[in-house]
C-alpha cells in the first residue's frame, strides 16, 4: 500500500471530530487497533459483524465501517452466537466493557466460552460504568490496596481467570498505552479459531482516577516469551506468579483450540429451501 | 351397542405407571386403523414422578367435533398402590378422582394386584367392572414389571372386541423394540394375550357377551399420523424455511425444542438450547440478523424473561416467530395446566412500542396452517411474531390426514437485498418507505453493510435523538402495522349467521367446545354463531367490529381472569362485551358453555366463572 493511501477501514469510518467519546479515552486506541488489525487481515466491512454492547465502549461498532448490529445491555455475546452459527463465513467481532460483559453478560460470557464459536471479544476495560457517570464495573478496585471487599463493593472479577476457568480457548490481554502491541493481539485473536477473548486495559479518563495510564504503565508487564500458551497449567501458573508481583501480564496467556468441524452457512436463499422432505418428519407419528 | 364412538381415559402415577404410554399406543394403533382419536387434554402432573395424571381420549369414526364434556364412557385405573397424593387409597386414586364422571353402562378397568376395590355403587349404575392383576402378572408370571401397561392394553382392545389388536400391536412393537431382538417384541404381545385372557375370564363369569362398546376397524382410510401441536408447528416452520431454532427447556414448548433437534440438521438447519431464555432469544435474533429465518419457542416464564429482546426485534426491525405455549401463570402457576393469560404480554409486552403481529391457531391443525403464516409475515414486516398455543393444543395429539402436511405450500419467498439491488446509492437500512418496509440486506452481502441498531437511529442505522428524524422513524416502524391490516389481517372465522343470537367470541383452543356449545344450543333452539380469531394483534377492526354489532350479545369466552381478548375487543369495537372465564386448569367444556350462555342470556350475566367450588358463578353487573 503506498504511504499515506487510506485503508478501505479508514474510508467512511466516523471523523475524529464526530467520534463522541472523552478526550483521551482508551477507547480511540482500541478502535486504531481495530482498523490496523482488520486491514492487517484484509477483512471488508461487507465480511464483518460488529456486535456492540451496552456503553461507551459499543458506540465503536458505529465509529468503523462494517456491518454491525446492536441490541439489548449484556447480549452482544449471543448476539454474535447466533449470527456466527447461522453464517460461519462472517468474521464476528463482539466489542463491549466489563460491566456488560462480567456483570450483567457474565452469564453468557461463561457459556460462549464452553461453547467455544469462532467469535472475538474485545472487552474494554476500566473499572466503571462511564456511561451511567461512574459508578463500580466488576472490574473496579483492580490494583487498590485500601479497597476493603464487602457485599456493597466486592473485590475485582478477572475476566483472564473466568475465562480460563470457563473453557476458553484463547485469552489475550492489551493495553490501550500501546496500541501497537493491541493491533499484534488483535490479529492473532481474530485469526483464532474459536472464542478468543481479549481483555484491554482502557482507561477511563474521566471518571476512574486510579487506574490512569500511568498507573497501567506501571503495572503492566508482557508476557515472557517462553511462556507455554498452550498449556492451561501454565497459564494458571503465569496468572499467580503476576498476581504476586502485583502486575497485570498482556499478551497472550493461553491458546488452545479445540479440534472443529467445517461449519457451514445455514439455508436462507429461496433455492436452498425449496426441497423439503416431509416424510422423516411424519415417520415418527404414524 | 356403541360402535367407534366413546371417551377413554386412563389414569395413574404419573412416569410408574405408564399412562401416556397406554394412550399413545392406543391413539397410533386405532389412527393407523382409520379411527379418528382426539387426546387434546392432557392432565400431566407438574412433577416427573409420584402423582396423578390421567389422560382423556375421544374415539370417533368422523373427526369429533370437540373433546366433549367430563364424562367418560371408559375408565382405565393403572395404580397399584397407595398414591402419594392419596396415602390412604391404595390402588383406586384414579376410580375416586373420575369414576363419578363414568356414564351408566359404562366400563372400568382397574389394576386389581393389590386387592378389589369396592364398586357396588357403580356397579348399581349399570357400569361394568374389570379388576385386572396387571402388575402381577407383569411381575410374577412375565417377570418384567414395566410390560404391565400392556396387560392393560390387550385387556382394553379385548373387552371393546377390536380384532385387530394383536397384528397391530405386534407391528407398532416390532417397529419400537424391533432392534432390541423378537423377545422384547414376544413378550409384550405374551403380556396383551394374558390382558385379553383375564378379560375374557372375568366375561364369562359374569355372563356378559358385551361391555356395550365396540371399536372396527374402517377399511380405506387415508393415510393418517397421530399428531401433537408442537409437532405440527415444527413441520410447517421448517417447510417455510426456519432453519434456526433456539428454545431453553421449558413445558410444554420443550417438545419444540426436542423436535427441532431431531429434525432441523437434516434441513441444514441448526437448533439451539439456549443456557437461559434470555441467550435462545438473542442467539435467534442474532442469526436472524444474519438472514436465517428464525424461531424460539417458550412459555410464559420464559416469555417474561425475553422479553427485553421484544424491543431490541421490534426497534431493529429483525424478523422472529416467537412460539409461547401458555400455561397457567403467574410465575410458576400451574407449569402443565393450559391458560390463556398472556395476551396482555404479547400484545404489549415491554417498553415503548413496537411493530408486532399476534397469531393464534385453534387446532392443532391450525397449528400447522397457522405456522406457515407466522413465518411469512415475520419476513415480510421484519418485526416480531408471536404464535400463542396452550398446553393442551402443544401437548394434546389427534389424529390428522398426512395429506394436510403434504399439501402445504413450498418456503416462503424472500424479499433479501441483493448486491444488484444495493449498487449505486448509499444503502440505508432503515429507508423511509410508504409502506414502512425497508429493503433489507443482510450482513455478508457484498456492496454494503448493514448497521442494525437498537438505539433510535436515522435511515442509515446512526444513533439520533434528533425530534424529527426519530418521529420519521418511529412512525415509519409503526407504519408496517397498517400496512400488515391492509394486506394480510384474516377476519374471524364465522361459523352461523351473526345477528340471531348470541355470539360466542373466541380465540385459541377453545374453539372445539364453542362449536360444540354451538350446536347444543341449536338442538335447544338458541340460534348462536361462533366468532373464532386467528389474528388477534394488530386488531383487526375493520373486519370485526362489523360482526360483533350485528345484534345479540356478545359473549367472549376464554382461559383467563380478566377477560383480556374481551378487554381488546371492547377497546377497539366500542361494543361491550360478556364474559365467559375459565382459569382452573381444565380445558372448556360444551356443557359449561351452553350453561353460561343461558347465564347471559336470562339472567343478565355479565361475567361467568366456570370451574371453581360452584361450578359456574355468576356476576350482574349494572350495564347488563
Amino acid at each position: 500500500m503506498p504511504e499515506g493511501a487510506k485503508t478501505i477501514w479508514d474510508q467512511n469510518a466516523t471523523p475524529r471530530h464526530r467520534i463522541q467519546w472523552c478526550p483521551g479515552c482508551g477507547d480511540y486506541a482500541v478502535l486504531n487497533a481495530l482498523k490496523a488489525a482488520l486491514t492487517a487481515l484484509e477483512l471488508t466491512p461487507f465480511e464483518v459483524l460488529l456486535v456492540g454492547g451496552i456503553g461507551c465502549s459499543g458506540q465503536i461498532r458505529n465509529y468503523l465501517n462494517g456491518n454491525s448490529f446492536y441490541g439489548t445491555h449484556g447480549g452482544a455475546l449471543a448476539y454474535a452466537l447466533g449470527a456466527k452459527m447461522a453464517n460461519p463465513e462472517l468474521t464476528v467481532i463482539a466489542l463491549a466493557d466489563d460491566g456488560d460483559t462480567l456483570a450483567i453478560g457474565v452469564e453468557n460470557f461463561v457459556h460462549t466460552c464452553r461453547r467455544d464459536p469462532d467469535v472475538t471479544l474485545v472487552i474494554m476495560d476500566n473499572g466503571v460504568y462511564g456511561l451511567t457517570k461512574g459508578q463500580d464495573s466488576p472490574s473496579a478496585g483492580l490494583g487498590q490496596p485500601d479497597w476493603v471487599p464487602s457485599e456493597e463493593h466486592p473485590p475485582f472479577l478477572d475476566p483472564v481467570k473466568l475465562a480460563l476457568a470457563s473453557g476458553a480457548t484463547f485469552i489475550a490481554q492489551s493495553f490501550s498505552g500501546d496500541p501497537k502491541h493491541a493491533t499484534e493481539v488483535l490479529v492473532e485473536a481474530v485469526r483464532h479459531r474459536g472464542f478468543a477473548v481479549v481483555n484491554d486495559f482502557s482507561p477511563c479518563v474521566t471518571y476512574n482516577k486510579f487506574n490512569t495510564y500511568d498507573w497501567f504503565r506501571a503495572h503492566v508487564e508482557p508476557v515472557p516469551a517462553d511462556h507455554d500458551v498452550e498449556s492451561a497449567d501454565a497459564a494458571w501458573q503465569l496468572i499467580r506468579d503476576f498476581e504476586r508481583r502485583a502486575k497485570l501480564p498482556v499478551g497472550i496467556v493461553y491458546r488452545h483450540p479445540r479440534p472443529k468441524g467445517d461449519a457451514r452457512r445455514l439455508p436462507m436463499w429461496p433455492a436452498e429451501l425449496e426441497r423439503v422432505d416431509v416424510e422423516p418428519m411424519l415417520a415418527g407419528l404414524r | 351397542m356403541i360402535v367407534n364412538q366413546m371417551k377413554l381415559l386412563v389414569g395413574g402415577v404419573q412416569l410408574r405407571d405408564g399412562v401416556s404410554t397406554i394412550t399413545d399406543i392406543v391413539g397410533r394403533i386405532l389412527t393407523r386403523c382409520g379411527l379418528h382419536v382426539m387426546g387434546v387434554e392432557r392432565g400431566f402432573a407438574s412433577t416427573i414422578y409420584g402423582a396423578h395424571q390421567y389422560d382423556p381420549l375421544m374415539i370417533t369414526a368422523a373427526p369429533a367435533l370437540s373433546w366433549g364434556d367430563e364424562a367418560i364412557d371408559i375408565l382405565v385405573g393403572l395404580e397399584y398402590d397407595a398414591n402419594p397424593d392419596a396415602p390412604e387409597q391404595p390402588n383406586r386414586d384414579t376410580i375416586l378422582r373420575h369414576a363419578r364422571h363414568l356414564v351408566d353402562g359404562g366400563v372400568l378397568l382397574y389394576d386389581s394386584s393389590s386387592g378389589p376395590v369396592p364398586t357396588d355403587d357403580l356397579e348399581s349404575r349399570g357400569v361394568r367392572v374389570f379388576p385386572i392383576p396387571a402388575r402381577q402378572i407383569a411381575q410374577r408370571d412375565l417377570k418384567k414389571e414395566v410390560v404391565k401397561n400392556v396387560v392393560m392394553t390387550g385387556a382394553l382392545f379385548r373387552l371393546l372386541e377390536f380384532d385387530q389388536d394383536e397384528q397391530q400391536l405386534r407391528r407398532l412393537l416390532e417397529q419400537r423394540f424391533g432392534r432390541k431382538g423378537p423377545a422384547l417384541v414376544d413378550l409384550n404381545l405374551e403380556a396383551a394375550r394374558r390382558g385379553r385372557a383375564v378379560v375374557e375370564q372375568v366375561l364369562r363369569e359374569r355372563g356378559w357377551t358385551s361391555v356395550g362398546y365396540r371399536l372396527e376397524a374402517v377399511p380405506g382410510a387415508p393415510a393418517r399420523v397421530y399428531i401433537g401441536g408442537n409437532e405440527a408447528l415444527s413441520i410447517a416452520a421448517i417447510q417455510a424455511g426456519v432453519r434456526f431454532y433456539a428454545g431453553y427447556p421449558i413445558t410444554p414448548a420443550s417438545s419444540i425444542l426436542e423436535f427441532m433437534e431431531a429434525h432441523l440438521p437434516r434441513y441444514g438447519g441448526r437448533a439451539l438450547q439456549g443456557a437461559n431464555e434470555r441467550e435462545s432469544i438473542r442467539a435467534a435474533l442474532g442469526a436472524s440478523a444474519t438472514g436465517v429465518l428464525s424461531m424460539v419457542g417458550t412459555s410464559g416464564p420464559g416469555l417474561s424473561l425475553k422479553v427485553e429482546e421484544l424491543g431490541v426485534a421490534g426497534i431493529t426491525e429483525t424478523p422472529l416467530v416467537i412460539v409461547d405455549a401458555m400455561r397457567a401463570g403467574p410465575s410458576t402457576g400451574m407449569p402443565t395446566k393450559a391458560e390463556q393469560g398472556d395476551l396482555f404480554l404479547v400484545t404489549t409486552g415491554g417498553h415503548g412500542e413496537i411493530p408486532r403481529i399476534v397469531l393464534a391457531p385453534s387446532t392443532i391443525e391450525e397449528c400447522y396452517t397457522l405456522m406457515l403464516d407466522a413465518v411469512r409475515l415475520a419476513d415480510v414486516y421484519q418485526c416480531p411474531v408471536f404464535f400463542l398455543t396452550d398446553l393442551n393444543l402443544s401437548e394434546g395429539r389427534m389424529t390428522l390426514p398426512e395429506a394436510t402436511f403434504r399439501a402445504g405450500p413450498r418456503a416462503v419467498q424472500r424479499f433479501l437485498a441483493t448486491e444488484a439491488d444495493v449498487r449505486g446509492d448509499r444503502y440505508a437500512r432503515y429507508r423511509m418507505t410508504q409502506d414502512g418496509i425497508s429493503p433489507r440486506l443482510v450482513p455478508g452481502t457484498r456492496g454494503a453493510v448493514a448497521k442494525v441498531n437498537s438505539t433510535e437511529h436515522d435511515e442509515f442505522g446512526f444513533v439520533t435523538t434528533d425530534p424529527p428524524k426519530r418521529v420519521a422513524m418511529m412512525d415509519k416502524r409503526m407504519r408496517k402495522m397498517g400496512t400488515y391490516l391492509q394486506r394480510d389481517a384474516r377476519p374471524p372465522q364465522v361459523h352461523g349467521i351473526p345477528g340471531r343470537g348470541p355470539i360466542l367470541v373466541g380465540w385459541g383452543a377453545t374453539k372445539p367446545a364453542l362449536l360444540e356449545a354451538q350446536r347444543r344450543l341449536g338442538a335447544e333452539g338458541v340460534q348462536a354463531t361462533v366468532v373464532h380469531f386467528t389474528h388477534l394483534w394488530p386488531f383487526p377492526t375493520h373486519l370485526a367490529k362489523p360482526l360483533l354489532e350485528a345484534g345479540g350479545p356478545v359473549v367472549v369466552v376464554e382461559h383467563n381472569y380478566l377477560g383480556q381478548f374481551a378487554d381488546v375487543i371492547q377497546a377497539h369495537c366500542l361494543v361491550p362485551t360478556r364474559r365467559v372465564l375459565k382459569y382452573n386448569g381444565r380445558p372448556l367444556y360444551p356443557s359449561e358453555v351452553v350453561r353460561a350462555v343461558h347465564e347471559v342470556t336470562h339472567n343478565g350475566a355479565v361475567t361467568v366463572r366456570l370451574g371453581g367450588t360452584e361450578p359456574v358463578m355468576v356476576e350482574v353487573g349494572v350495564d347488563a
